[in-house]
């Protein structure tokens, strides 16, 4: 049709830092509570860490991984979770949004809605908490475990990193999805995704069939640490598994991001129905 | 060509119907249970460049969905839209950069922040030039003193502050139309009174579309010329305030402070509405008893010590329109 767009692509990125500063803004107004906030996740994840590293040193390796390997594995989720949070806290808190009718806001602006929700929001003190521990994970192992830090290597984890904070920013607006229809599904979000997590704090191929094939093709932790772990590691075990799965997390990450954002723009269709609860 | 233009406009609700008790909730999550409810039945109206139009209607009428609809918040089951050719749903970005909307009920501003830093993100969001910017921004300060606060976050403004800041919010893009859904709930006379200055301020000098909904009818009285009386999801009226008043105000009260304790009055045509010691309330039709009669044999019978003669308010009129006791009639509907 040739419209003009409203906006172009400069100009979006200019609101999105905007958007930014008043987050940070907003965040600075309590920096004595985020800054405890952030303390308290590093704590809680430090001693999953540590209990972690206290059980692995009595063993020289489990089924081939030594624990410098595991923790680089386990260096994933909290980098992706960082990163997933510092982008996407939007699309992890939309539900939020329809609670509060914040979102009939969002409908009255000459922006994009997806754009608003993602833009709208920044979870700074949970990003840096994992952040924290992620960095500490990654510099204690990553030049351990016989990498070759080269070019393409850093440009692929960069890639894979957002790739996992993709995946896992999919799953949560998955579930806020069914806020449109007024049914809340926090709890059962929360116990899929952080006990999907849990697992994935180990080698796949420590777990029976089933499970692996869960963390493959149902929640997808899989691409957000084991295989990009592998893409480095390439420990022998990674022959029971196709190949090309070593490369398939930025497609994951994509597929799932457009089903969700598909199923997304039927919620946001129903809500303009109906305009829920009332 | 009207600005606004709204045919057969029509918004069915799909009500889940739930029931009681456990059971029953299963039940419904099970074998859900759908109940039609028509929110918005057949409304047409159209508003030119300029007006100020007031909606008003008592809770449930369909007022707030007609203004969901109206902003794009909603989609019409049927009917037809056009603000300014645009449909607010399918063109809603487009339409967005004209509109601007007030929630009395809730604010646009950042809860954590002074005012100003939302303004400023306000200014990027509607692409306003600078020029316009500090134009606006100096206007709104000599009208509603909003610099005074803008520096405050907005958690620890009154809420007559905070509606003064949201109101500026809103109008900063300059936009042609502004549906304020209830403005004024909750703020003070004075606070009220700045308020409505203002609108008919912006109304004359920048000729801004208005679209109000309240349940105060000082507010419709004070600013609008034009109102459209919402029930169940019909209008019952379109036209002026004051054509209303002239048609179902006919009635007047007499408040008469007699000598002594007056049991009874007898008078044809009037009847005693309210008593209180030696004071009575009197209601007469003003073409039926003459008021200066009337007076005229209070005192020849009685004695009278004070009085005052009150024409009805609008208030009473729109209360007794909600209640069913006045009929609107067919041909009032389109005098304007």
């Amino acid at each position: 049709m040739g419209k003009k767009p409203l906006f172009n692509i400069f100009e979006l990125f200019v609101l999105l830092l905007k958007y930014a500063k008043l987050s940070l803004k907003s965040i600075l107004e309590y920096k004595f509570d985020r800054t405890f906030i952030t303390i308290a996740i590093v704590c809680r994840e430090m001693i999953s860490v540590v209990v972690m590293f206290l059980i692995l040193v009595r063993f020289v390796h489990i089924k081939g991984w030594e624990y410098n390997e595991m923790f680089f594995l386990y260096s994933f989720l909290f980098l992706s979770y960082s990163i997933f949070v510092l982008f996407f806290a939007g699309m992890r808190d939309f539900a939020e949004m329809i609670y509060s009718g914040e979102f009939d806001r969002v409908l009255t602006r000459p922006l994009g809605l997806m754009y608003q929700i993602i833009a709208s929001k920044i979870d700074l003190s949970a990003g840096l908490g994992h952040g924290i521990v992620g960095v500490i994970l990654f510099t204690k192992t990553a030049f351990s475990v016989g990498i070759d830090w080269n070019i393409k290597n850093i440009v692929y984890y960069i890639v894979i990193l957002i790739s996992g904070a993709v995946i896992q920013a999919s799953i949560f607006l998955f579930a806020s999805c069914f806020s449109f229809w007024t049914v809340k599904t926090d709890n059962l979000r929360n116990m899929i995704f952080f006990n999907a997590r849990r697992f994935s704090g180990y080698p796949i191929s420590f777990y029976p069939g089933i499970i692996q094939k869960l963390l493959m093709f149902v929640i997808p932790f899989a691409f957000v640490n084991y295989f990009p772990a592998q893409f480095y590691l390439n420990k022998a075990e990674i022959n029971s598994f196709w190949n090309g799965f070593l490369y398939l997390s930025p497609a994951v990450g994509a597929i799932m991001f457009v089903l969700v954002y598909m199923f997304w723009r039927q919620g946001v269709r129903h809500y303009s129905s109906t305009g829920t609860s009332r | 060509m009207p600005l606004i233009e709204v045919n057969n406009l029509v918004k069915d609700y799909k009500l889940n119907v739930r029931k009681k008790g456990l059971l029953g909730s299963i039940h419904s999550l099970l074998v859900p249970e759908y109940k039609m409810k028509r929110a918005v039945d057949n409304i047409s109206f159209s508003i030119n460049k300029g007006e100020m139009v007031g909606f008003i209607g008592p809770n449930g009428a369909g007022k707030s969905t007609t203004v969901k609809m109206l902003t794009g918040i909603l989609v019409p089951t049927s009917g037809q839209i056009s603000i300014g050719g645009l449909s607010p749903h399918r063109d809603r970005r487009k339409n967005a950069m004209r509109l601007g909307v007030v929630f009395g009920q809730r604010t646009q501003l950042w809860w954590d922040l002074p005012a100003i830093d939302t303004f400023e993100l306000l200014r990027y969001i509607y692409k306003i030039p600078e020029k316009i910017y500090r134009q606006n921004m100096n206007l709104f300060n000599d009208l509603l003193e909003i610099n005074e606060f803008m520096s405050q976050p907005v958690r620890q403004l009154s809420l007559g502050q905070r509606m003064r800041a949201d109101i500026a919010a809103a109008l900063l893009h300059n936009p042609e139309i502004i549906f304020f859904d209830e403005p004024t709930i909750g703020l003070d006379v004075i606070a009220k009174e700045k308020v409505r200055e203002f609108i008919r301020y912006i109304n004359r000098e920048k000729g801004t579309t208005m679209l109000f909904t309240t349940h105060d009818m000082q507010d419709i009285e004070k600013t609008c010329r034009r109102m459209i009386i919402i029930d169940e999801g019909t209008t019952i009226y379109d036209g002026t305030v004051e054509h209303i008043k002239e048609s179902y105000g006919t009635s007047r009260t007499l408040v008469a402070d007699f000598p002594e304790v007056i049991h009874s009055i007898d008078i044809p045509g009037v009847e005693v509405i309210e008593e209180k010691g030696r004071k009575k309330w009197l209601r007469f039709q003003k073409d039926e008893v003459q008021v200066s009669n009337l007076i005229y044999e209070l005192t020849q019978k009685y004695g009278i010590i004070d009085l005052t003669v009150q024409e009805p308010e609008i208030e009473g009129i729109i209360r007794e329109i909600y209640q069913g006791g006045i009929k609107i009639d067919e041909s009032l509907c389109r005098v304007c």
